[in-house]
C-alpha cells in the first residue's frame, strides 16, 4: 500500500481589490484539498492611515483608488460616511445619480466576473463575447464622467456631474442593446452542459456557513441567504424603487451553494440592474445635484462636524462599509476604517476549498470576484523531502482547463 | 441548550421596531451602557423615514453578552471593527446588522463601542460566536496592539511577517509608526 502524503501548497499572491494580494496555502492529497490557510497582507498600502493627512474631500480620492472596479462603491460609501457623521442632506436628484453610476457599475463588475469564470474554465469564445459586451457600458460611464474607471461623481453632499439629456440617451440605448445581447452570452455559459458540469457543486458554500461567516453580496445570495442592502436597509433612490434579492431557489428552485449558483445570482443581477436603471431613468428628479457646490464652504461645514459616522451600501462583491472619525476644528479626517466586501468573503474561502480538486482552486478562488490581477504564480512544496518546484499561473489554469477538456470527453463518451 | 448564535436560517426571527430594542437593551444592560443614539435616516422622495443606526456604548466585561441579548433576536451579521487611539484608551467600534435577512427596509445597523484602556489591552473575542470576526479582529490586534482573548489564530494578517511587533499602526502614542517608516511621496 502506497503511503498517503499531504503537500502545503501556497496560491497567490492573489490582488484583491483594496490592499492585500491574498495566498492560499492549500493541504493536497494527491489532487484533493484537505484544508486550507487564507495569508492576506503581502502589499497592504495603509490607505487609513494615510487619509489622517487629507481632509475629506481629498479623501474621497483616496476611496476612488482603494479598488479599479468597484471604485465608486468605495467613494460612496465613504461620503455616506461623512454625510452620517456631518448630518448633512444630500438632494434626491443626487441621491438618484448616485444609483445610476452604482447599477452601471454593477453591470460592468458582473459582466468581466462572468466573461473571467468563463475564460478560467477554458471557455474562451465566451469571454471574449462577455468582454465585448462591457464595453458598451464603459462607454455609458465615458459619457457621463469622460472616465473609465475613477469616475470622480461624486463628492460629499451631492454629485459633481449631472445627467444631460445626451447622457440619458446613452443609458437607455444601453439598456435596450443588453436587452437584446446580453441572452447570447448567459444563454451560451449557463446552459452549455460542461459549463454546467464544470461548476456545479465546486466550492460550496452552506446556507448556514454563509451567515455565520458572514458572507456578503452575491457570495452569500448563491448560497441562499436573502440579503441585499438595497432590499433590507434601501438607500438613495432604492427607497422608491423596490429591489428583490436575487437568489438561486428563485430561479432553480434550489440552492446548491457553488460556483454555478454564484454565477447565475450575477447573470440575474445584471438583469435586474438594467430593470433598476429604467426605473431610475424614468423617475429621476429635478433639481440641484449638490448640497453645497463651492468646495471651500463645504470644507468649512466640514470643520465644524464632529462625530463618528458610518456608511453601508450594495457594492457589486457585497455590502461596503466605510466608519469615518470626524473632530470639530480640524481639517483633516480624524480616522477612517475601509471594510471591503473581499474583506469578508474571504473568511469562507478555507470551507469553500475542503474537499475540492487542486483544478478547481482557481475558480474557487474566482468565485467570490476578487481582483486577481496579482496572481502570477504558486510554490510547490515537497515537506517529507524538502524540495520546491514554481509553478506559474499558466500551469494551474492549464491544469483548470484540462480538468474542463476531461469533462467534455467523458460527456461525449 | 441552544445554542446562543445558531443561525440555522427557519429559526424564527423576534422582530423588534428599533425604539423597542434600544429599550430592551437598556432595560439589560442598565448603567453599563453609557451612550444610547438612534439615528434615523430618511431618503428617497417619500419623505419618510426609511432607515435607522443604533449606537451605543458598553462597559468592557460586557461586549459577549451584549452581542449574545441581539441574538436572541436574529444573528447579528457582523461587519467590521473600526477604532481610534484616545489617549488614555482605545475606542472599539463593533458594527452589525440585525435583520439582514427579513424583509424589505427591516435591517438595523447597530453598533457598539468599547473603551480599552491603555494599561490593560484586552477584549473578549467574539470568535465563539461569530467566527466571521476573524480578520477584524486579528487586524485590531496588529494595528492598535489589543489582545483578543479567546481568537484562536492571532497571526498577523495584513501587515508583512517581518514588521517590528512594538509598532501598532494605527497608534498616536509612543508605539506609533515613526518617521523612518512614513516614507512622504508628494
Amino acid at each position: 500500500m502506497s503511503e498517503t502524503k499531504t503537500y502545503k501548497l501556497p496560491i497567490g499572491p492573489v490582488h484583491v481589490g483594496l490592499k492585500e494580494p491574498i495566498t492560499a496555502w492549500l493541504d493536497i492529497e494527491g489532487e484533493h484539498i484537505k484544508d486550507a490557510v487564507i495569508r492576506p497582507g503581502a502589499i497592504h498600502r495603509g490607505v487609513e492611515f494615510m487619509a489622517r493627512e487629507r481632509n475629506p474631500i481629498q479623501v474621497i480620492y483616496l476611496a476612488e483608488r482603494v479598488c479599479g472596479i468597484c471604485s465608486f462603491s468605495h467613494a460612496i460609501a465613504f461620503v455616506k460616511a461623512v454625510e452620517d457623521a456631518a448630518q448633512i442632506e444630500v438632494p434626491i436628484r443626487a441621491q438618484y445619480i448616485r444609483s445610476m453610476v452604482l447599477e452601471l457599475e454593477r453591470i460592468h463588475s458582473h459582466i468581466l466576473w462572468s466573461g473571467v469564470a468563463c475564460y478560467t474554465i477554458g471557455f474562451d469564445s465566451a469571454f471574449h463575447l462577455g468582454m465585448m459586451l462591457r464595453e458598451k457600458v464603459m462607454d455609458v460611464l465615458e459619457a457621463l464622467s469622460g472616465n473609465r474607471v475613477n469616475y470622480a461623481v461624486t463628492t460629499v453632499g451631492g454629485v459633481r456631474w449631472d445627467v444631460t439629456p445626451a447622457v440619458e440617451r446613452t443609458v437607455m440605448d444601453m439598456i435596450h442593446y443588453y436587452r437584446n445581447e446580453f441572452a447570447s452570452f448567459y444563454e451560451a455559459a449557463i446552459n452549455d452542459p460542461v459549463v454546467r458540469a464544470r461548476l456545479r457543486d465546486v466550492g460550496v458554500l452552506t446556507t448556514e456557513q454563509a451567515i455565520k461567516y458572514c458572507a456578503l453580496g452575491p457570495t452569500s445570495r448563491g448560497s441562499g441567504v436573502r440579503a441585499d442592502v438595497r432590499w433590507s436597509a434601501p438607500y438613495d433612490a432604492y427607497c422608491d424603487i423596490h429591489v428583490e434579492p436575487v437568489v438561486p431557489q428563485d430561479y432553480t428552485g434550489e440552492v446548491h451553494g457553488d460556483v454555478y449558483d454564484r454565477f447565475l445570482v450575477r447573470v440575474y443581477e445584471v438583469l435586474q440592474s438594467l430593470d433598476i436603471l429604467e426605473k431610475i431613468m424614468e423617475g429621476l428628479p429635478e433639481g440641484p445635484i449638490t448640497f453645497e457646490p463651492k468646495v471651500n464652504k463645504l470644507l468649512t461645514v466640514l470643520k465644524k462636524a464632529e462625530g463618528v459616522g458610518y456608511g453601508c451600501i450594495e457594492a457589486p462583491r457585497g455590502d461596503d462599509t466605510h466608519a469615518v472619525g470626524l473632530k470639530a476644528q480640524q481639517e483633516n479626517v480624524q480616522w477612517w476604517k475601509v471594510r471591503a466586501p473581499t474583506y469578508s468573503n474571504a473568511v469562507s474561502w478555507p470551507l469553500m476549498f475542503k474537499d475540492n480538486e487542486l483544478a478547481d482552486a482557481p475558480l474557487i478562488i474566482n468565485s467570490i470576484d476578487p481582483c486577481i490581477s496579482c496572481m502570477e504564480r504558486m510554490v510547490l512544496s515537497d515537506t517529507s523531502s524538502g524540495t520546491k518546484s514554481v509553478v506559474t499561473k499558466a500551469d494551474l489554469l492549464k491544469l483548470c482547463r484540462e480538468k474542463t477538456d476531461k469533462t467534455r470527453r467523458l460527456m461525449r463518451a | 441548550m441552544l445554542d446562543p448564535m445558531d443561525c440555522f436560517i427557519d429559526r424564527e426571527k423576534v422582530v423588534k421596531t428599533p425604539q423597542e430594542l434600544a429599550d430592551h437593551l437598556q432595560g439589560v444592560f442598565g448603567d453599563d451602557l453609557s451612550y444610547v443614539d438612534l439615528r434615523d435616516f430618511s431618503e428617497g422622495s417619500s419623505g419618510e423615514v426609511t432607515s435607522h443606526h443604533l449606537w451605543m456604548t458598553i462597559g468592557k466585561s460586557r461586549l459577549l453578552d451584549f452581542v449574545d441579548e441581539l441574538g436572541k433576536f436574529d444573528f447579528p451579521n457582523f461587519h467590521v471593527v473600526s477604532g481610534d487611539d484616545e489617549g488614555d484608551h482605545i475606542s472599539l467600534y463593533y458594527h452589525f446588522d440585525l435583520y439582514r435577512a427579513v424583509e424589505r427596509g427591516v435591517s438595523l445597523h447597530v453598533t457598539v463601542c468599547v473603551h480599552v484602556p491603555k494599561d490593560d489591552l484586552t477584549v473578549d473575542s467574539l470568535f465563539s460566536r461569530i467566527p466571521g470576526v476573524e480578520y477584524s479582529e486579528r487586524e485590531i490586534q496588529e494595528m492598535f496592539g489589543v489582545d483578543h482573548i479567546g481568537l484562536p489564530n492571532k497571526a498577523l494578517v495584513f501587515l508583512p511577517d517581518d514588521w517590528n511587533r512594538e509598532v501598532f499602526p494605527w497608534r498616536r502614542d509612543e508605539t506609533a509608526p515613526g518617521e523612518d517608516l512614513v516614507e512622504d511621496l508628494s
